[in-house]
């Protein structure tokens, strides 16, 4: 409770407050620009925390995945893009409610239903985070390591074209963490005799060329396309008829958001993706879904914001990431030389708690910051391709050259973003390579810790109930998919 | 063969030559090992990843070919290398004052005014807050 006071304590400090007010407006602006998502900013603004400290460096980049979400749905609505994946299903109704003049109408419901799940997943985030954390107390390695595998198996169903191709990038983000010297033997693995990679592949420039600099070759592909783009003339609160209409779809899908955010590596897009058949399912208008239904808008977006807090839970909890921008944080505490996990809420319960009223308060800022400045942030989003991508690579670079001051690094974001549009050519999403890139080392360790505990014996996990329903877990949710399609035939 | 097949084949390859590779990584004693050398576990995981591919292989479905890669795109790849080889001739700064103008033209911006006011204003950006703000030393070149 004491650290819950000082936490909370922390909003009274003006830096504090003034990174979370720059993380969330940064958040609703990148959000707002096509083809910069949540996670990219994330990754490019992640070297410029490792000066701050955890708890600044944590207040800073939780508001960006909050805000992110919600300045995702302003270009969704506005101009049919969205600025953030997980504003996908928002569009569906939300711009052909703004092709009808409706546009102040489908963004202040949309700012409003993302506060409320945004709001409603922080407050779970603060029950269920601890407890889960004292559940994971009595954790093992064989524990944590079947924990990590069932991580990567929901790795499986985070976007790309097929699962396989999700599993295959997961272990091949896996194999990149063993690049580097082996911590019991000494070994060097994958060095290519370049001294840099000794310590292993730095994250920051992995994510910079995944993120940012793919995504200026994809940019880089769509030079063409055009948009077309709605009037807007004020954004105005929801009417109590419309709070009426969508609060079931609102409170439905924050519940779904905040559980889809929990389980490891499935975050805001999928959620929201969820949200949108399941509202339509439940709604008295169901025959209105695509053609600008405001329940259509209202359901996404809580969905998305609520995925932000359930995300969180076992990222802090765990120590497994709940989505592709949590495996970022994740990262970026790993960089400050904190190891999320159950311990850190005995060792560090103020950063937690720092966590907590940070995102609070991002949900509050940007639901003023939407309803008052919608119409700037619309505006923000039209800056020209020309303008806005070369500045995007120069940020990259600099990402990724500053931390350790090497030019090595900024030639692996380089080969990174390379790899990045060749995946995404081929139907991989980056998405699990981060992901299994960050649990590497904790799946080798652990494994490597388990079988010493076992004497080098596999069978050694039969003896461990916990490990062997998480295995269990594991292979249901890989199976189910293919079991599911072979019922339906 | 279609882009599933292609993509399946070569992760396969590339997974196949990571397994090669760890034959050539230092032999440490058992003692040390105690069992679990360093080859080991990136072998599982490539193992692992030859099977998903093969798995990927026989089960992909009939696709049509990908569509052919913009032109643009090679060129802004060759201006990202272009980028990399001149930081060490003119420096980090003025390599990025250049990028910015030759990318925003090469990728249609016309008014020269607007790009150059553009380059100007972030690399000043850059200068100010990472050099004189950081304290962060870039690359200097040759020439500057």
């Amino acid at each position: 409770m004491e650290a819950f006071v000082a936490g909370m304590g922390l909003l009274l400090d003006p830096k504090i407050l003034l990174v979370v007010f720059l993380g969330t407006l940064i958040g609703i602006v990148v959000g707002a620009l096509p083809g910069i998502s949540g996670s990219t900013t994330t990754a490019l603004l992640l070297p410029f925390t490792i000066t701050m400290g955890p708890v600044p460096a944590i207040a800073f980049l939780g508001p960006i995945y909050c805000a992110a979400n919600f300045g995702g749905s302003i270009t969704a609505i506005l101009i049919n893009s969205p600025g953030d994946p997980s504003a996908s299903a928002t569009a569906f109704d939300g711009y052909p409610m703004a092709r009808r003049g409706e546009a102040g109408r489908a963004l202040g419901m949309s700012a409003v239903a993302s506060a409320f799940g945004g709001i409603f997943s922080v407050i779970v985030l603060i029950i269920a985070a601890p407890l889960l954390a004292r559940v994971a107390y009595s954790f093992g390695p064989p524990e944590y390591f079947a924990l990590a595998v069932f991580g990567l198996s929901m790795v499986a169903m985070t976007g790309g074209d097929s699962m396989l191709k999700n599993l295959i990038a997961g272990a091949f983000g896996v194999w990149l963490a063993t690049v580097g010297q082996d911590l019991t033997t000494g070994v060097e693995r994958y060095t290519f005799g370049i001294h840099s990679f000794t310590d292993g592949i730095e994250f920051i420039p992995v994510l910079i060329g995944l993120f940012a600099l793919t995504e200026l070759l994809e940019q880089a592909a769509q030079l063409k396309n055009r948009v077309e783009v709605a009037r807007l003339s004020a954004v105005r609160l929801p009417s109590w008829q419309d709070v009426k209409d969508c609060s079931k779809a609102i409170f439905l899908s924050s519940g779904l958001g905040t559980f889809i955010g929990i389980l490891p590596a499935l975050g805001a897009t999928t959620a929201a993706m969820i949200a949108y058949v399941e509202t339509r399912r439940w709604s008295k208008n169901k025959e209105q879904f695509g053609k600008g239904a405001i329940e259509g808008v209202a359901g996404p977006e809580a969905a998305n914001n609520a995925a932000v807090g359930g995300a969180m839970v076992p990222t802090l909890a765990l120590g497994i990431p709940g989505s592709t921008t949590t495996a970022i944080i994740l990262a970026g505490l790993i960089v400050q030389g904190v190891r999320p996990g159950p311990h850190l809420f005995t060792e560090q319960p103020l950063l937690l708690y720092a966590v907590f009223s940070s995102m609070l308060l991002a949900n509050l800022l940007y639901l003023v910051l939407g309803l008052g400045f919608a119409k700037v942030f619309a505006r923000i989003s039209l800056i020209p391709a020309p303008l806005l991508w070369p500045g995007v690579f120069v940020l990259s670079v600099i990402g990724a050259y500053a931390p350790n001051q090497s030019m090595a690094e900024v030639w692996v974001a380089i080969a990174f973003g390379f790899i990045g549009f060749f995946m995404r050519r081929y139907g991989f999403s980056p998405a699990p390579l981060v992901i299994g890139l960050v649990l590497g080392r904790m799946v080798e360790e652990t494994l490597k810790q388990s079988l010493l505990i076992f004497d080098l014996s596999w069978g050694g996990f039969l003896g461990r109930p916990i490990a062997m329903t998480l295995f269990g877990l594991t292979v249901l949710f890989l199976l189910a998919p293919w079991v599911l399609r072979k019922l339906r035939r | 063969m279609n882009s599933h097949r292609v993509a399946a084949a070569a992760t396969a390859a590339i997974a196949i030559v990571l397994f090669a590779l760890t034959f050539g990584f230092e032999q440490m004693p058992e003692g040390i090992t105690r069992g679990f050398g360093a080859e080991v576990f990136p072998r599982l995981v490539l193992g692992t990843i030859v099977a998903l591919s093969v798995a990927l292989f026989l089960t992909s479905p009939t696709g049509a070919p990908l569509e052919r890669i913009p032109a643009m795109v090679y060129y802004s790849a060759a201006a990202v290398i272009a980028f990399m080889a001149l930081v060490p001739l003119a420096g980090m700064l003025p390599a990025m004052f250049l990028f910015l103008l030759a990318l925003g033209r090469m990728w249609g911006e016309r008014r020269a005014w607007m790009l150059a006011l553009c380059a100007v204003v972030l690399t000043a950006l850059v200068w100010a807050v990472f050099v004189k703000g950081f304290g962060v030393q870039l690359p200097r070149g040759y020439l500057f």
